[in-house]
């Protein structure tokens, strides 16, 4: 076809554009994802048993306040990177302060521990098994992100899988706080941090072959 | 700031609200760069492909344009995927510098061909052997030796003959330079 032809194609049948497609479609695709997430939570791992008096506790709030961080920034950032030539480097530059505040609040809860009480600190009860845990919690909405950044326009896809599986890493993370019993900052700092990386490497790799368009 | 930003971004935005008139000029004008970008980097057929490819991508994923953004970088992002698939296609490294939207909006296809149309005018005042002499060493990347071999001539006469024709030509243009500005004052 003469590229002429092409748009005069495109042009004739031109639709308007509705705003806000962009944030509805990610909105919902994300909703579903993270729905799938909670499902799998309830339905693989349970809820955790102490849920009615540990909601109120600060292990409690310390989990859901880190996580919701991540995955806030983690969205801005996905939605960027469905655009191109947006920027991301304010995004990214916020995600320090997450981070930056769970390391603090370990150093914190560190310094004020015993010799005797570093240990559940850092390592808990379940330290082998949360990481992969957040991981395949994370995996529904990890899927929907993907699905609907395909949808947009994402130039780079590498990125665009990584911040696919950051987003997805701090849902999951979010999610598995309510089957997780521990709560302390430094166990947090450092288990649930991996989960979320280890989703964001796993969205890396997928990025290359499930966002091609 | 990209000199056709502002011109661009209002046709996207008409477009947007669904005046094909405005996206048809904006489709248009855009294609012009696109050629020109793609031409650069792919062979000609691949070259219009892949200008067919953007166009259509632009249409399919116009939702994706925000408007607080900057429309040119916008459309560069979308060449530079089209491209980095065409390069995938032909199995070669998909490697493509991150450059900003200014390659793509400072070149566009009629200027080539007015800069190719002066250089085959400027040549076409040497004799005919010495204009091969320069076209095949100066645009077609012929090596002095092989040109040597060709007409026969020895390696430095082939570099004087060079030299010397691309002296005249600068002289010529000098002079056309001031011709022009003469003409000017005249007017």
């Amino acid at each position: 076809m003469r590229t002429d032809d092409l748009i005069a194609q495109l042009s004739d049948g031109l639709e308007p554009v509705k705003s806000g497609a962009v944030a509805r479609l990610l909105l919902g695709a994300i909703m579903l994802g993270i729905l799938g997430s909670i499902a799998l939570m309830l339905a693989v791992l349970g809820l955790r048993y102490d849920f009615t008096t540990a909601i109120t506790s600060f292990g409690m709030w310390t989990k859901l306040v880190y996580a919701f961080a991540i995955a806030a920034f983690g969205f801005w950032l996905v939605e960027r990177a469905g655009r191109p030539g947006a920027e991301m480097t304010r995004p990214l530059l916020l995600l320090a302060l997450p981070l930056l505040a769970i390391a603090l609040l370990s150093v914190l809860q560190m310094s004020s521990a015993s010799q005797a009480d570093m240990p559940g600190l850092v390592l808990g009860h379940s330290s082998r098994v949360c990481a992969p845990l957040v991981f395949l919690t994370a995996i529904p909405t990890l899927i929907a992100t993907l699905w609907a950044l395909k949808r947009l326009a994402p130039t780079r896809l590498t990125t665009a899988g990584a911040i696919a599986g950051l987003f997805a890493g701090g849902a999951g993370a979010f999610v598995y706080s309510f089957h997780c019993t521990e709560g302390a900052a430094p166990f947090i700092a450092i288990w649930y941090t991996l989960g979320i990386v280890v989703t964001t490497a796993a969205g890396a790799l997928l990025g290359p072959r499930m966002l091609r368009w | 700031m990209i000199a056709q930003e502002a011109q661009y971004r209002d046709w996207m935005l008409a477009a947007l609200m669904g005046d094909a008139g405005a996206y048809r000029m904006l489709l248009s004008g855009l294609t012009r760069h696109l050629r020109s970008y793609f031409a650069r980097r792919l062979d000609s057929g691949a070259a219009e492909d892949a200008v067919q490819e953007t166009l259509i991508a632009i249409h399919a994923r116009r939702a994706t344009y925000d408007p607080s953004l900057p429309f040119t970088a916008w459309v560069y992002g979308i060449a530079r995927y089209k491209l980095i698939d065409e390069f995938r296609r032909a199995k070669r490294r998909p490697t493509v510098p991150l450059e900003d939207a200014g390659e793509l909006f400072g070149h566009d296809e009629a200027q080539e061909a007015i800069a190719r149309r002066d250089v085959t005018k400027l040549l076409d005042k040497l004799s005919p052997a010495k204009r091969a002499l320069v076209k095949d060493i100066k645009l077609d990347g012929v090596s002095v030796a092989e040109a040597a071999q060709r007409t026969g001539l020895s390696e430095s006469a082939v570099k004087v003959t060079v030299h010397r024709a691309i002296k005249s030509l600068g002289e010529d243009l000098k002079e056309e330079d001031l011709k022009g500005r003469g003409g000017d004052a005249d007017r």
